[in-house]
């Protein structure tokens, strides 16, 4: 596609990015404030009489008709509030910038490491077209696509946690450390090892669609028709696969691979939750569960933004990337 | 009958597809008989003289043994199958009927209505599917109807995507062009003509959707927004882990819903298997 | 003659499937539904609720059991107290608590029906009047004689169905601490202040680091902040008087404490103590201290324990003296042992600040406190962890070098950092005990330690509804409860049976033998107990007496 073509289809997605990022914090607010609950129980005490309950409701906000209360929170939104947290008393974009690096090092490293793999094997897979291990291998990584993440984290847990011991059962850091940032965090081999498990375990889910994909599209990419004028012009096998094939069937795996960051972000819930990782996620599960609402709220519109964008950016990067569009769009 | 046949020789055809169909078979025999099967009630707290039964091993009364509040293991597999055909079945119906829908419009429509569509499509799946099932249990009852609506509110798209890109070209064929041109109308050639061609699609990707909602139950209940009144595979991890069955090292209790579950998700898979367009519907489209 | 046979055949078929008890029944009563939380969150009490619910379901009633989460849980029960028939419920102990006074007053009384502590509705005036005069005696022995009393009381009429006393299961790791060095307090068990302060470190590790499974919501002197975050609290913030661990009250920051007439209490302040931010603390601040919480409704968890207060004078530059609008023989374990030292020069301004607002000084969060206590807060990240540092300038400094509370929610999680050695005290264990028991067992480092608490679980029945209204039918299901079977079952071990809100481990005050004494004491005697009251079983399923309608609506 020209140049000013994929600048309008540039500006044309982050358009609608604005309006889908609308759209989800406007349903978000509506689902939170029709939750059961009094959120003000946080930290009331029974010795409350009603004149004080009525007068934290009002400090909340809570008491104002429902257009209002919209006008507030969209108003604070556009500037970075996300208010103040119930139980903890702090602003929710404060905790939610300490969970953020802690998903996205765990989504990024097991994302690769899965998609590392999975391109290999899948590759690999692709050369073994009616063998005999297709029909192990192919049923294995599906199985692994279809069991439930947080029963394979559990399985790792106990196994390698807590009977082996070779591993810590929960957390990102050793109790009572003082790690600061990303920097301090990445640099700290605890954090690693902490790390290993949740990451092992989003590994072994992740890595079956990029297997399945990359063979399903090596073997539709090896059947082309500039394959076999390569193959004709006398072309080795193995160059072939890795200057051509490969190419062109990586693109619907990179496209896969923007996908799983935004999709993973808010699939790692469980992950996080069976092994305490203080991610976005488990600030979500313990916010829902406690009736935080300023927290859950927040949690849940940065996870949908992770999610809307990393949607829009393979997009892009799939009409930037395609080669059969860049180059045949010329005429 | 034709069908049946047509089916019958696609199963014998390809081998994944066979064995996925198989296990299914296996399951549906075992709900509908969860009764006669089932050694136990799979509430009832069993006892050991006045003591409650619990944590007992494997043993001949007790196949995979019991769990911490005394209830067999084996029973409440076995009537976790009724559970798990609900929720998949339901789910897996109303996720397909809606996308199918979709996608026929979409894709026979064009137009504005096409624009429409996708757009709202892209929206959907901006919506995490994990977290906006918390919070709408959380804020409703915990149980399978959440589930459930989940399941249909937000993953109609990947269906409907599929759908649309076949519509789209069996809309160029040429018995369509001879239907418009003898008067039907849009609806009639939508739902008369073009619908059961689509159809075998749509089931195949029904059986991928019930996959899906099994695991999305399987979540829900571990997270603690399930309905607990249901005996489910979900509600057994839950209720495994809940009670420290890890640190009891009870794998009797904990590993066969898990392995259920993996069965019921990979067989859907498995049957799909004919079709890689399915599992990859980005690919569609392009 | 055969069709005779046949008749009479039928006839006697006829009769012989007529119900039973062909005598008058009133409607069936509705389905009961059990309020507990969830599975997930209190498993021992939902296993409880199950065999309870099976239990009651052999008197011929129909019994649900509702899991709901925490925050729908209390809204319901506390702030709803007319929609709900019956639930789980407990009562935390606390050192504080060690003098029965506190419980025996808020739980039962009366006045405490609408909005305090007596969310049953349990009303009668017998009981008010033991409670009052058992506050009022301060001889002992009387004292006790009237504890005894009202516990035979509650007994007869069963406003609780009792459940059990639990133990507190805690371990730590012998390797880092020396095992002579934890302190037992009476009800509490090993994780109490004394052990912070004199737990003695064997090597390197200087640090006490333990875990929590639930988040405080607030640490500072006018908040009560939940089990967990109390334990913060407590050693962060002084107070004049502080329970040992034989259970009764000693002086703390106070020098002496003296009570020359039932209403009065002298006390002297002890001299040299400092706050963190280095000012001398002064009878003023005593004095605010124990006033603060009565201005306003700037202070309402501690408000009811300056409520009997009348006067608090300094009387010299180390003296206060406090007078009482009653006698009070549980003053000084209630509130002297209980109200925080507070700096005047901070919380006076807030307080005053506060004025006007809704804001309660509860919420208030200083970001680095100002306090008096044997630890100082370093760093409160509230859901990841707290950190103290010791006191080195206190008059009883404690011999670690830093308190360490982790938040770890996940109980796997937290026996696994305890094996690891990433805590080196299990103090929030609220699991399958056989679990510790067997982790302990292959491991030598580690030592568990169990107390009996204080405290006690319990079925709370709404008198506001029927037939939880009707003291047979509670005395019923209070002694088809089978209490053993939950103490060895539901909480493995960790527990014994309760039948009074005074825990055995309050030797001298709880009534011994009580829990055999359950009226009738088993399903059986139950039964016969709601025949004897009128209840008829019609077709196994329970019915009022004759001519009583079933008016109340089920729980939705």
């Amino acid at each position: 596609m020209s140049r000013s073509g994929f600048l309008r289809l540039v500006a044309e997605r982050l358009g609608f990015l604005v309006l889908t990022v609308w759209i989800t914090t406007t349903v978000t607010f509506l689902l939170f404030r029709l939750m059961p609950g009094d959120p003000t129980l946080a930290y009331l005490s029974p010795t409350f009489n009603e004149e004080t309950r009525t007068a934290l409701l009002r400090s909340f906000g809570l008491d104002k008709p429902l257009w209002e209360q919209y006008l507030i929170y969209m108003g604070r939104l556009l500037q970075g509030d996300l208010g103040t947290s119930f139980l903890q008393r702090v602003p929710v974009s404060q905790l939610l910038a300490d969970a953020l690096p802690n998903t996205i090092i765990l989504t990024l490293v097991a994302l690769s490491i899965a998609y590392a793999f999975g391109i290999v094997a899948g590759a690999f897979l692709a050369f073994q077209r009616g063998r005999g291990i297709e029909g192990f291998a192919i049923p294995a990584a599906l199985a692994t696509r279809s069991a439930p993440e947080f029963w394979l984290g559990m399985l790792l847990l106990a196994g390698l946690a807590f009977q082996l011991g070779w591993f810590p059962t929960g957390g990102a850091v050793p109790p009572g450390s003082n790690l600061g940032g990303i920097g301090d965090r990445l640099a700290s081999p605890e954090f690693w090892r902490h790390l290993f498990l949740p990451a092992l375990t989003l590994v072994l889910y992740l890595q079956g669609l990029p297997l399945l994909l990359m063979r399903a599209t090596m073997l539709e990419v090896m059947n082309d028709e500039f394959i076999v004028m390569a193959r004709m012009k006398g072309l080795s096998r193995w160059s072939i696969v890795m200057r051509h094939a490969a190419r062109n069937a990586l693109l619907p795996v990179v496209t896969a691979f923007a996908l799983g960051l935004g999709a993973s972000v808010g699939g790692n819930v469980v992950v996080e939750t069976v092994f305490a990782w203080p991610g976005v996620g488990r600030v979500l599960v313990q916010a829902v569960q406690g009736a935080d609402y300023p927290v859950a709220q927040g949690a849940f519109i940065l996870i949908s933004v992770v999610l809307a964008t990393m949607n829009t950016v393979a997009d892009l990067l799939y009409a930037a990337l395609d080669p059969r569009v860049s180059v045949g769009a010329r005429r | 009958m034709r069908a049946a046949r047509a089916a019958w020789r696609f199963l014998r055809s390809e081998p994944f597809a066979f064995v996925g169909a198989a296990i299914y078979a296996l399951i549906v025999v075992t709900a509908i008989f969860a009764d006669k099967l089932a050694p136990h009630d799979p509430r009832e707290i069993l006892r050991v003289g006045r003591r409650v039964a619990r944590y007992l091993p494997i043993s001949p009364e007790h196949w995979l043994g019991t769990t911490s509040s005394g209830r067999d293991v084996l029973s409440q597999l076995i009537w976790g199958t009724r559970s798990a055909l609900q929720v998949g079945l339901t789910a897996a119906i109303v996720v397909v009927a809606i996308g199918t829908l979709m996608g026929l419009l979409a894709g026979y429509l064009g137009g504005w209505v096409d624009k429409l569509i996708t757009r709202l499509a892209d929206i959907v799946l901006s919506m995490p599917f994990l977290p906006f099932m918390l919070v709408l249990a959380a804020l409703t009852t915990p149980g399978t109807t959440v589930v459930v609506a989940c399941v249909a509110l937000l993953l109609w798209p990947n269906t409907a995507r599929v759908i649309r890109s076949q519509v789209l070209s069996l809309r160029e064929r040429a018995w369509v062009e001879a239907a418009r041109v003898t008067g039907c109308s849009n609806t009639r050639i939508m739902f008369v003509h073009i619908l059961p061609q689509v159809l075998p699609l749509a089931a195949l990707y029904g059986s991928v959707a019930i996959g899906w909602a099994i695991l999305a139950e399987a979540s829900a209940s571990f997270l603690g927004f399930g309905d607990p009144n249901t005996i489910s595979w979900g509600v057994m991890l839950q209720e495994a882990y809940a009670n420290q069955a890890l640190g009891r090292g009870a794998w009797n209790w904990f590993t066969p819903p898990g392995l259920a579950i993996v069965s019921m998700v990979l067989a859907g898979f498995m049957i799909s298997r004919g079709s890689e367009k399915l599992l990859f519907p980005k690919l569609a489209d392009k | 003659m055969k069709r005779h046979v046949v008749a009479a055949m039928a006839v006697a078929g006829l009769v012989t499937s007529l119900p039973v008890s062909a005598q008058p029944a009133g409607d069936p009563v509705r389905t009961l539904v059990l309020l507990a939380q969830p599975q997930a969150a209190l498993p021992q009490e939902y296993q409880a609720a199950e065999l309870i619910a099976a239990a009651w379901r052999q008197l011929g009633l129909q019994v649900q059991i509702r899991p709901l989460p925490s925050q729908q849980f209390s809204q319901i029960v506390w702030y709803e107290r007319q929609r709900w028939d019956t639930t789980t419920w407990q009562m935390v102990g606390r050192p504080e608590r060690s003098d029965p006074d506190e419980l025996t007053y808020n739980l039962f009384l009366s006045a405490n029906i609408a909005n305090g502590y007596n969310f049953v509705g349990y009303n009668n005036p017998e009981y008010d009047r033991l409670a009052n005069a058992q506050r009022e005696e301060l001889d002992v022995a009387k004292r006790k004689q009237l504890m005894i009393q009202a516990q035979e009381l509650v007994n007869r009429d069963q406003p609780y169905g009792f459940m059990v006393h639990p133990k507190n299961v805690v371990a730590f790791n012998k390797n880092v601490w020396d095992e002579k060095s934890i302190v037992d307090q009476a009800g509490i068990g090993a994780r109490n202040t004394w052990t912070w302060l004199s737990i003695a470190p064997l090597g390197a590790q200087r640090d006490i680091i333990l875990n929590s499974v639930s988040t405080p919501t607030n640490l500072n002197p006018f908040n009560i902040s939940g089990a967990q975050g109390s334990w913060a609290a407590e050693i962060t913030w002084d107070r004049l008087m502080r329970i040992g661990t034989d259970g009764l009250p000693q002086p703390w920051s106070a020098e002496a404490v003296t009570r020359p007439d039932p209403l009065t209490v002298d006390v002297k302040l002890r001299a040299g103590m400092k706050w963190s931010d280095g000012r001398p603390i002064t009878i003023e601040d005593a004095v605010f201290s124990l006033v603060a919480p009565g201005i306003g409704d700037k202070s309402p968890m501690y408000k009811p324990f300056v409520a009997n207060i009348a006067s608090v004078t300094a009387t010299g530059t180390d003296t206060l003296r406090i007078t009482l609008k009653k006698p009070d023989a549980a003053f000084l374990v209630s509130s002297l042992a209980k109200l925080n030292l507070a700096p005047k020069h901070v919380w006076e301004p807030i307080f005053q600040s506060l004025q006007g607002k809704p804001e309660t000084a509860e919420s208030v969060m200083e970001s680095t406190p100002v306090s008096s206590g044997p630890f100082r807060m370093v760093k409160a990240k509230l859901n990841e962890e707290i950190v103290l540092e010791a006191n080195r300038d206190h008059w009883a400094a404690p011999k670690a070098a830093r308190w360490i509370m982790r938040i770890q929610p996940n109980t796997e999680a937290a026996l696994g950092a305890l094996r690891s050695g990433e805590i080196n005290f299990l103090a929030d264990y609220n699991g399958d005990p056989q679990i510790l028991r067997d982790i302990a067992k292959a491991d030598p480092k580690i030592k568990i330690a169990e107390a009996l608490d204080m405290g006690f679980k319990f079925i709370a029945y709404n008198h506001r509804r029927p037939p939880f209204n009707s003291t047979p039918f509670r005395q019923a299901l209070s002694a088809s409860i089978d209490r053993e079977l939950l103490a060895e079952d539901a909480w493995g071990g960790a527990a014994v049976p309760s039948n009074s809100w005074v825990s055995p481990a309050l030797t001298f005050w709880h009534d011994q033998g009580i829990e055999k004494r359950v009226p009738g004491g088993n399903v059986e005697a139950a039964k016969k107990i709601l025949k004897d009251a009128g209840f008829v079983l019609v077709n196994g399923r329970l019915h009022y007496p004759a001519g009583v309608k079933e008016t109340t609506a089920p729980f939705q």
